[in-house]
């Protein structure tokens, strides 16, 4: 208990320094008690976005807690996919987001910049699936195409000031050069001064330094079954879902989550239950005590001895590990 | 010396005075040629290069007249009806030309007159010469009759019976000569003497309006262009202003000292005519073209014309000097990336009429904005159909192209398969829900065109896929394929 006080007022002055070097001061954040979590929580506000809509609460109790209230609403956020085929779950992720944030403003623009390899690797975003799901109009939505990753950056900088634009994603695929800590510091600066997020959606990436204050792993989840009156429709597939792991934040508190995307209400859920069927294979090895399970199939055969046994039933030569060998003196 | 291939023998195409003066004609064999100077230096004939090279002459010529034709292959036609002035009239514009061509390290012949005909004659019979209105006629009654541009058999079976210079058939009855040699020769006699007009089509678009500049002492940096932009802008608002217009379209076009045309076209996706956001569009051009833009020695003329032009309608600023914005910013922000990554960078999906899911919402370009009223006078009507294809349950994804996957089996010939085999991993299918039917447009692809089962399909690792098998197991005899259209979220 001691050295994690010790610990944390080491943290605690670590973070003091750096918000002096940045200029903006550091903010107690109250959490709500009943939370395992510890009980303060510092989150640096800039002293722009200090207003009461800094943060987009998710929805989900437990995301909003671990992430100490919500997503930072100025600022650059990541999400990562973690193959390129699981496409489909990191763009859904990101689109919940954006569907929570136009959902208030009804002539919302959002902009997707994509490279031309990821729109050929993972499929260009689609008007009847987004209004389906998202409620994002054909209207509403402006695709930007680059050929290069260098040039996808340079068309979110260039939006991400633009007031008409809501939010901005930006697509990239793998860990590419121009994308250091220097390129998303501006990304995120830009997302600052202009007080609109920024989505880094990046597929099949590593983790890599970068400055935006949080990043989210999305990974696909099955998804629950289609509730009908008489109750879960068996073989169907229900509402889109995504399983959500916090690879960082400001709050610095890990968790894994899964998501449901709700269609009609367009809000995030947390799904608990596990309503879908696990695979067959048991998870617990059977018993030992009971009676002998079925014996298995074949016959069971010894591998043929590579070289002689060593008498006395020492380890041969070659078994002998190179250490334990007796040792040449000169 | 240059050799070209004809009837299957190497023969000379055309050669230098050098080889001319050791008797050398075009048309001799090459291994004739070989066996008088062994030493002679030889390069194959290319007519595409040779092309090329014409048509950037006839790009450089554009700092005469904007009405530059080429002709034949060797050939430009100048129209310079109300630019001689500019050059302090007919006789400098010629030396001028004349003197930077002999810079440039060309041969030129050169005519002038106010007939098309007679200038081609001048050019090729009296080099230099300027043909005065009216003179035509004594000018071509000394020439021979090739100065005609008549084809080579009219001009061997007009030989053939004596008739040799212009001036024989000129005063001679015409109805016989129509008769035994055919319109062409009246036709071009009088297209020559300026009895009747002929049309010279310029080989690009004459823009509307278009200002330049000139340097004594040429231009060499990227950044002096940039800012000569600016200002070529500045005068071209004033044009603009006073025809109430705004530009769609904008070209600039750099001289090079060495006779070198750059081209740089930038479109608007609304008329614009500031010269700040003018100079902004170049900007993002010029950093886009980068390294392929060399200034070499310099630029001696710059000129920056509007190709293309629409009505501007002005607004008032507010007493605050605020202007009332309604998507500016954003358009201007299209026009830059446009400008530097090209016509396809920004897109925007369109809903269409059509059950098909490719064609039901398509991307179009940003920059058309004829594409977009046009949807968005169908909007009216379409507002219902989209709100109905709405309900459906569509991918968020889609793929260009579907891409073919490998489905060994289904359990029963209307299945979803058990698993596929896409970009050569195998996935699993835990659930699947379908078919749903999509019929192809028989108004469009005919009645044989198979139709598509799509199947929601959901793999173990819970990523959700929409599949289609194109035609019916049994229905034709090779199986039908399957594709992977979209994904879901």
């Amino acid at each position: 208990m001691a050295t994690s006080a010790v610990a944390r007022d080491v943290v605690f002055a670590l973070r003091q320094k750096i918000a002096k070097i940045e200029g903006t001061l550091p903010e107690l954040l109250v959490l709500p008690s009943d939370s395992t979590a510890p009980s303060g929580i510092l989150v640096r506000r800039n002293g722009l976005a200090s207003s009461r809509d800094f943060l987009l609460p998710t929805g989900v109790e437990r995301l909003d807690e671990t992430l100490g209230g919500g997503l930072p609403k100025a600022a650059l956020t990541e999400i990562h996919g973690t193959q390129t085929r699981n496409a489909g779950a990191a763009a859904g992720l990101a689109l919940c987001l954006v569907s929570l944030m136009i959902k208030a403003k009804p002539g919302a623009l959002v902009l997707w910049i994509g490279t031309a390899e990821i729109f050929r690797e993972a499929g260009l975003p689609y008007a009847g699936g987004l209004e389906w799901l998202f409620g994002l109009a054909p209207e509403r939505l402006l695709i930007a195409e680059a050929p290069k990753p260098t040039d996808a950056l340079w068309i979110a900088e260039e939006a991400a000031r633009i007031d008409e634009l809501t939010a901005v994603i930006v697509e990239l695929r793998g860990n590419p050069r121009g994308l250091d800590l220097t390129a998303t510091r501006r990304l995120h600066r830009r997302a600052q001064e202009a007080g609109r997020p920024v989505l880094l959606l990046r597929q099949s990436a590593e983790p890599e330094p970068t400055a935006a204050p949080v990043r989210l792993i999305a990974s696909p989840a099955p998804a629950s079954l289609r509730r009908t009156l008489a109750g879960p429709l068996a073989g169907s597939i229900g509402p889109p879902a995504v399983t959500v792991e916090i690879g960082k934040s400001r709050a610095a508190l890990a968790g894994k989550f899964i998501l449901e995307w709700n269609p009609n209400a367009h809000t995030l859920a947390e799904r608990r239950d596990e309503s879908v069927p696990e695979n067959r294979v048991a998870v617990v090895s059977p018993s030992r005590g009971r009676a002998d399970p079925a014996a298995a199939a074949g016959t069971v055969l010894a591998f043929r001895p590579t070289s002689e046994p060593a008498p006395g039933d020492q380890p041969s030569r070659e078994q002998h590990p190179a250490h334990r060998r007796p040792r040449r003196a000169g | 010396m240059i050799s070209h291939r004809e009837n299957n023998t190497q023969r000379i195409a055309a050669l230098d005075e050098q080889a001319e003066a050791r008797r050398l004609r075009p048309g001799m064999g090459i291994a004739e040629a070989r066996a008088m100077h062994p030493d002679i230096d030889i390069v194959e004939a290319d007519p595409e290069a040779d092309r090329r090279l014409l048509e950037s002459l006839a790009d450089w010529c554009d700092r005469y007249t904007p009405l530059v034709a080429i002709e034949g292959e060797s050939g430009l036609f100048l129209d310079i009806t109300g630019c001689a002035h500019l050059f302090g009239g007919e006789k400098a514009l010629l030396a001028d030309l004349m003197a930077r061509f002999f810079h440039q390290g060309f041969d030129v012949r050169a005519g002038l007159a106010s007939t098309p005909g007679a200038a081609w004659a001048a050019a090729r019979f009296a080099a230099g010469q300027i043909i005065a209105p009216g003179g035509e006629r004594n000018f071509f009654a000394r020439l021979p009759l090739s100065a005609l541009r008549l084809d080579p058999k009219t001009k061997t079976s007009l030989e053939s019976v004596g008739l040799r210079t212009v001036g024989a058939i000129m005063d001679g009855p015409r109805a016989p000569l129509v008769r035994r040699f055919g319109a062409t020769l009246i036709e071009r006699l009088d297209q020559g003497l300026g009895r009747l007009e002929e049309a010279v089509s310029p080989r690009l678009p004459v823009a509307p309006l278009s200002v330049e500049r000139h340097f004594a002492d040429p231009l060499s940096l990227i950044e002096d262009v940039e800012r000569l932009v600016g200002l070529l802008a500045a005068t071209l608002k004033v044009d603009l202003e006073r025809r109430e217009e705004g530009a769609r379209r904008l070209e600039l076009l750099l001289f090079r000292v060495d006779g070198m045309v750059s081209r740089i076209t930038v479109g608007a996706s609304r008329p614009i005519r500031e010269p700040a956001l003018i100079r902004k569009l170049f900007h993002e051009r010029l950093t886009a073209l980068g390294e392929t833009i060399d200034a070499g020695c310099g630029f001696d003329l710059v000129r920056l014309s509007a190709l293309s032009t629409a009505g501007f309608d002005a607004r008032q600023g507010d007493l605050a000097g605020e202007v009332e914005d309604d998507g500016e910013g954003l358009a201007i922000f299209a026009d830059r990336v446009t400008a530097r990554l090209g016509e396809v960078a920004v897109l925007e999906p369109v809903p269409a009429e059509s059950h098909l899911p490719e064609r039901a919402a398509t991307v179009v370009s940003y920059a058309q904005e004829e594409n977009r009223k046009a949807f968005a006078k169908a909007g009216k009507a379409r507002r219902g159909t989209v709100s109905q294809s709405g309900r459906l349950e569509r991918p968020i994804r889609l793929f260009r192209l579907p891409e073919p996957i490998d489905v060994p089996l289904t359990e029963v010939p209307d299945g979803p398969p058990p698993h596929f085999r896409w970009r050569r991993a195998v996935h699993r299918v835990t659930r699947a829900e379908g078919p749903e039917r999509i019929a192809p447009e028989w108004w469009r692809e005919g009645n044989e065109a198979p139709t598509r089962d799509y199947y929601r399909v959901e793999d173990a690792d819970g990523r959700r896929y929409w599949l289609y098998r194109q035609g019916l197991y049994g229905a034709q005899a090779a199986a039908p394929r399957w594709f992977l259209h979209g994904v879901f979220a």
